[in-house]
């Protein structure tokens, strides 16, 4: 119950957060003029041509595993912040031998996952450079192709 | 401070307001229409779960379940919305047939009905020794628990760490001929107009299916 | 204080709810949505136990920390599963009509 006490400024924060963005949203919208919107205004822009199929980019899978790797971090630190917020590491405390090897131990696995997979990104989904290349060979190739048929 | 009438009532008023947020928050989250708001809902969630173990004398859990949980398993929902262009239609919610859904319904008032059982009709209160709890805050009682006397978890929460860290790289893993078909897309690398006598269009369309190059060359 | 019957009773209305989710709907992400809501339910009796039972209270504690981590990378592995699946049958449906393969 103290401990509740305790935290209600970071509630009152919250709160105030909160009512900074949906004060920001509202005065916007009172302040935007309203005009009726019909499909033709709300369609996807293509430099005046009509738009060809659903406006998708292609799968960013990297995102993804960037996050994965953001949720392992996470869990590292928060595993690591229950440590050094005790006296289980300092010199005057209780300093277990075997302590030490084991918060090696848990970084060194953990570090070991991070590392194969920052090797084995590149290989397994496409980065941005890579499409560029293939995009300019594929049309190199195809110019190449158009200019010999065409003579 | 437990005799204090006071604050026992300024307690119960605080569960009863953070349990009514939580419990309308995940039907929420359950319920609406569109993934990104149920998505979105399921993370505030779980920030007011984290009030409720802050009100059961629990910091550092309260700490970590708004780092993991908001932080990490929120943020990865939303990232599964957005690489699932299909999720977002909103069509996709009951069953067609009647069976599936009674049977679904059955299921989990099942499994609703077991779990009230253990938490109504079991004797909670009477098997534990006594009802007087310490309040001490600070963790290093916790963290010797973790880290000296059951350190062999951590060492096992670090393997399923990079399990699945390993298992997202290894399954997500396209082979060149399939990213040359997701960046392309449907309709070649350039759907344009103006290469008619193209017989053939790229040369890295080897593994796309004929049809879509029939769809090109009819809007030519 | 607040007695442990009313932890609990919120706890399973929190594990009903989930199993409603992960049992009665179609789309993928909700069924992973009612997963979570669960495993957070979970949680909140573990934590009533760790502070009503002080033998028990460090263990469950404990418990609840590699209970939550445990849950984040399932998560994550659960939803690249959902991305095969998206990946080829190209819906995220559950109820597909199923393609029946000619033997």
């Amino acid at each position: 119950m103290r401990l509740f006490v305790d935290f209600v400024p970071v509630l009152v924060w919250a709160i105030l957060a909160i009512v900074l963005v949906v004060v920001m949203l509202l005065a916007s919208w009172v302040l935007r003029p309203h005009v009726l919107q019909n499909s033709e205004k709300t369609s996807s822009y293509e430099c005046g041509e009509e738009p060809i199929g659903p406006a998708r980019i292609s799968y960013p899978y990297n995102y993804f595993i960037y996050t994965v790797l953001f949720v392992v971090v996470d869990v590292m630190g928060a595993f690591l912040w229950l440590l050094a917020s005790s006296t289980l590491l300092w010199p005057t405390g209780p300093n277990p031998q075997e302590l030490v090897w084991q918060v090696i131990l848990f970084i060194l696995i953990v570090m070991g996952g991070i590392g194969f997979v920052m090797k084995k990104l590149p290989e397994a989904a496409l980065d941005g450079k890579e499409t560029l290349e293939q995009y300019r060979k594929a049309k190199a190739e195809r110019e190449k192709h158009t200019i010999a048929g065409g003579h | 401070m437990q005799a204090d009438p006071v604050f026992q009532l300024f307690e119960q008023v605080e569960f009863i307001l953070i349990a009514g947020i939580v419990i309308v928050l995940a039907y929420l989250a359950l319920e609406h229409k569109e993934i990104v708001y149920a998505a979105f809902f399921f993370g505030f969630m779980a920030s007011i779960v984290a009030g409720f173990f802050l009100l059961l004398e629990a910091p550092f859990i309260a700490g970590m379940q708004i780092a993991v949980y908001t932080g990490g398993i929120s943020a990865l929902i939303i990232f599964g919305v957005l690489l699932l262009p299909r999720a977002q239609d909103s069509s996709l919610e009951t069953f067609p047939s009647g069976r599936k859904r009674k049977i679904g319904l059955l299921l989990s008032g099942f499994v609703a009905a077991i779990s009230a059982t253990l938490a109504l009709l079991f004797p909670w209160a009477e098997s534990f020794d006594e009802i007087v709890v310490d309040m001490s805050q600070d963790l290093g009682a916790l963290a010797e628990w973790l880290w000296v006397e059951n350190s062999i978890y951590v060492q096992m929460i670090a393997i399923i760490m990079i399990t699945s860290l390993i298992g997202a790289v290894a399954l997500l893993k396209m082979d060149k001929a399939e990213q040359m078909g997701s960046i392309q897309g449907e309709f070649g690398i350039e759907a344009e107009v103006e290469i008619e006598d193209e017989p053939e269009p790229e040369p890295e369309s080897v593994d796309e299916e004929p049809e879509p190059e029939a769809t090109e060359e009819e809007d030519a | 204080m607040v007695p442990l019957s009313w932890y609990l009773v919120v706890a399973f209305i929190l594990i009903g709810l989930g199993a409603y989710g992960m049992m009665v709907k179609r789309n993928l992400i909700r069924i992973l949505i009612g997963a979570e809501i669960m495993g957070n339910g979970v949680n909140i009796a573990l934590v009533a136990f760790a502070l009503y039972s002080p033998t028990f209270n460090l263990t469950a504690q404990g418990l609840i920390i590699l209970v939550i981590s445990v849950a984040a990378a399932h998560t994550a592995l659960a939803l690249v599963l959902m991305l095969m699946y998206n990946r080829r049958y190209d819906t995220v449906d559950l109820g597909r009509p199923v393609d029946r393969e000619v033997a």
